[in-house]
């Protein structure tokens, strides 16, 4: 591994896609100091190769997150995993495996292979920069070795032929670097500056992300029409904050939900399909602000102080009251009911009645919008409520709501309940059953809908776009732009004419047509220099270029070479 | 025609996440999620998670006023120079009811010492929130909460992380304490103690 190999490194933009640097020379054993160790290291960290491995660890990591139930998304199913795998879940815990994404051994991956791409991604940054102001290099001595070469003689003298070879050039966009007897030109350092771009988005991508998940917030919320809820911890269903997010931070809006119109097909092959949602909402960005109000649709968030919430779902919430054996009224109000099929909005849902005496009483619930009879049994007709029923189950015993366990308030666990034997008629709003052992009764009152609303927050969003937008821009830059260097030399030859050869290679020429370019190129230097067009075409005591281009091999005009060089030593 | 079939996924999924959702009915999300069983410091367990904030730290406690679950007016401000202990509670919540008992005989007891309990009921329906109150013998006043604005008044001071959330409020207003999720009658009254000494 020697100086050249290292040279051999340096930006060639052949690599600059595949990320990763290449690969470290190896560090010669038993020499390497500590600050060697930490070069290699990073070195290896940095490294394509350790980028793929880390990629593939992050994946295989997730795994757990997907087959067992996680704390932060389900805590009632992680509570059930206790119970039947008693011995093993601690274990699991202390693997932090019921909170993978936060998992210690997990951040540990995601820091790492943030890490090695942007050790990876800033140096090529900086490397790309300096490449992109680069001038262009010295022309070879030998233009006749490059992969794309023309020769050809001129009358004209030879630093008068670089003069008016660098005018075409500088014409078309080439940078320019002179020299004793050799123009040199290259020209797509778009190529680069795309590059760069690229390289600068990927990090700026990687940072919007890493800031969005650690600043920002998901959250859902079912909310009864005519209830009300503020964006605080306790009144969301669901809330997952980013690491850094505490309470305090959340945005103090309210919301109210005034009022919600689904529209549906009512005839026709698309019968049932739903035409429209619409949300009534009233909000305010934080207390005593005035309300505003807003209707909600699908795909048309509510922006609120840069949350953006949306309607995610609805369903309808049938409300009970339930008087217990003492004649005293234990609940009233609307339940979320769960839609469990979305052509009739059959929907299923628990009623719990911890506070009746003399026992708990407990209720599943079926809710048809639109009961319809096929052959004896009812099912929903209809998503919208033309005409609602509810049957119930009906169940005392112990809820097991007072031991302290947390319980989901959609399910009801009927192990340790008894089943009340009750005639399984569908209730119409405003009918009651009386339950048997002087239990109580309850009462469908009415319904009213719901909607589930998704808040997020993601103060990573925007940049994350245009991120991505200008990644995207860079490499099609870098894609579609070529890096090609033309040379010229032109030297006096023994009699007199002048000698030019063109040389050109380009790097990368993967979209091709470099050739075309080239000879185009030769062409119009040729034209310039033997002047076909305009015989009198040479400045001040020039010559006239008249050579024909069959003279390209021709010895002429040695004495106007003498004369060239004679002047030139004048000056 | 191609943004409703996204609403019907959707709703499927909103199903499912609202079933998550109030799941452990009482966790006001990740933070406060209640697993008596876990010993892992990833989630808050069902009980134990105090904070108690020294003289010089305490966060002035919002001034909060409304209505009872039994109709009638309540101002916090009204209790200024008693020791208050403050809990968020739902009678749908299940480590509420197993700490009520604790919170009841505790208000009851320390009533001479000039402590005042004051309840926040959240989510609830005033029928289930006097049926609670009636369960367990709560003899202190709830305000009623339906729209989160108490809990929300908190927000730059110590917010409920879940439900249940109880704080303990110093004579001069301050917010002296915290226990985030279920309570348990040791736990409160030392915390209590330690609040009205200082």
């Amino acid at each position: 591994m020697t100086a050249a190999d290292r040279m051999s490194e340096l930006p060639s933009d052949e690599d600059l896609l595949a990320a990763g640097s290449p690969t470290p020379p190896a560090p010669r054993r038993g020499r390497l100091g500590e600050a060697g160790w930490v070069r290699w290291s990073w070195r290896q960290l940095t490294s394509m190769r350790t980028a793929l491995i880390l990629l593939f660890l992050l994946a295989l990591a997730s795994v757990p997150g997907s087959v067992l139930p996680q704390q932060g998304i389900d805590p009632a199913a992680v509570s059930q995993y206790y119970a039947s795998h008693p011995s093993l879940a601690p274990w699991l815990n202390r693997l932090s495996l019921f909170s993978v994404f936060a998992a210690p051994w997990f951040v540990a991956i995601y820091l790492l292979l943030f890490a090695s791409l942007a050790g990876c991604v800033l140096p090529r940054t900086f490397r790309l920069a300096g490449s992109a102001r680069q001038r262009p290099p010295r022309a070879p001595s030998n233009l006749g070795r490059l992969p794309a070469s023309a020769s050809y003689v001129t009358s004209q003298q030879p630093d008068e032929a670089l003069q008016s070879a660098a005018q075409v050039l500088g014409k078309k966009r080439f940078r320019l670097r002179t020299g004793d007897g050799w123009v040199s030109a290259e020209k797509g350092y778009l190529r680069e500056v795309g590059n760069l771009l690229f390289h600068i988005a990927l990090l700026a991508l990687l940072i919007s992300i890493g800031l969005g998940g650690i600043f920002g917030y998901k959250a859902n919320r079912l909310l009864v029409v005519g209830q009300g809820f503020a964006n605080t911890p306790t009144a969301l269903d669901v809330f997952r904050p980013g690491r850094l997010v505490s309470p305090n931070d959340l945005q103090p809006f309210s919301i109210n939900l005034l009022n919600f119109n689904a529209k549906y097909v009512t005839s026709g092959p698309q019968v049932d399909q739903p035409i429209s949602y619409k949300a009534a909402l009233s909000y305010q960005t934080e207390p005593g602000a005035s309300a505003r109000h807003y209707v909600l649709q699908v795909n048309h968030p509510l922006v609120v102080d840069g949350v953006s919430v949306y309607l995610l779902g609805h369903g309808y919430a049938p409300a009970f009251k339930v008087t217990d054996g003492t004649g005293k009224v234990r609940w009233d109000g609307a339940v979320p009911f769960i839609p469990v099929e979305q052509s009739g909005l059959t929907s299923e849902g628990v009623i719990k009645v911890p506070d009746a005496k003399p026992y708990q009483l407990g209720f599943a619930g079926v809710f048809l919008p639109t009961a319809v009879d096929m052959g004896g049994r009812l099912q929903s007709g209809f998503p919208a409520p033309l005409d609602p029923r509810v049957s119930l189950v009906a169940f005392t015993g112990n809820l097991g709501m007072n031991s302290g366990q947390a319980q989901s308030v959609y399910e009801l666990n009927t192990a340790g309940l008894h089943r009340l034997n009750i005639t399984p008629t569908p209730l119409a709003p405003g009918r009651s059953i009386k339950l048997p052992n002087g239990a109580g009764t309850v009462t469908f009152t009415g319904y009213k809908q719901w909607v589930s609303l998704a808040i997020t927050y993601d103060p990573g969003q925007l940049p994350a776009l245009i991120s991505g937008f200008a990644a995207l821009a860079g490499l099609i830059l870098s894609f579609i732009i070529r890096r090609r260097r033309v040379f010229v030399r032109a030297e006096a030859a023994q009699d007199g004419s002048t000698r030019v050869t063109v040389g050109g290679l380009t790097r990368s020429d993967a979209a091709g047509g470099f050739e075309t370019e080239f000879a185009e190129l030769t062409k119009v230097l040729r034209v310039e220099h033997q002047g076909q067009d305009e015989p009198d075409h040479g400045e001040e005591a020039g010559p006239p270029a008249d050579s024909p281009p069959a003279a390209d091999e021709a010895q002429d005009g040695g004495d106007r070479h003498a004369a060239a060089l004679s002047a030139r030593e004048g000056e | 025609m191609s943004r409703l079939p996204v609403f019907v996924r959707s709703a499927l999924g909103a199903a499912f996440l609202a079933l998550v959702a109030v799941t452990a009915g009482c966790d006001g999300g990740a933070i406060g999620a209640n697993d008596p069983q876990s010993s892992g410091q990833s989630f808050v367990g069902s009980s134990y998670a105090s904070t108690f904030y020294s003289v010089g730290h305490r966060p002035g406690a919002p001034s909060v006023s409304g209505t009872t679950v039994t109709g009638k007016q309540l101002s916090l401000a009204s209790y200024r120079g008693d020791t208050v202990v403050l809990n968020f509670w739902g009678s749908w919540c299940a480590p509420c009811r197993s700490e009520a008992p604790a919170l009841g005989t505790l208000a009851r007891q320390l009533s001479a010492d000039g402590v005042r309990f004051v309840g926040i009921d959240i989510r609830d329906e005033p029928a289930s929130a006097l049926a609670f109150m009636q369960t367990f013998g709560v003899g202190y006043p709830s305000l009623n909460d339906p729209s989160d604005e108490i809990a929300l008044a908190f927000r730059s001071t110590v917010p409920p992380a879940a439900i249940p959330t109880t704080l303990v409020i110093d004579r001069d207003g301050r917010i002296a304490a915290r226990i985030v999720g279920g309570a348990t009658y040791t736990q409160l009254k030392s915390l209590i103690s330690r609040v009205t000494q200082t």
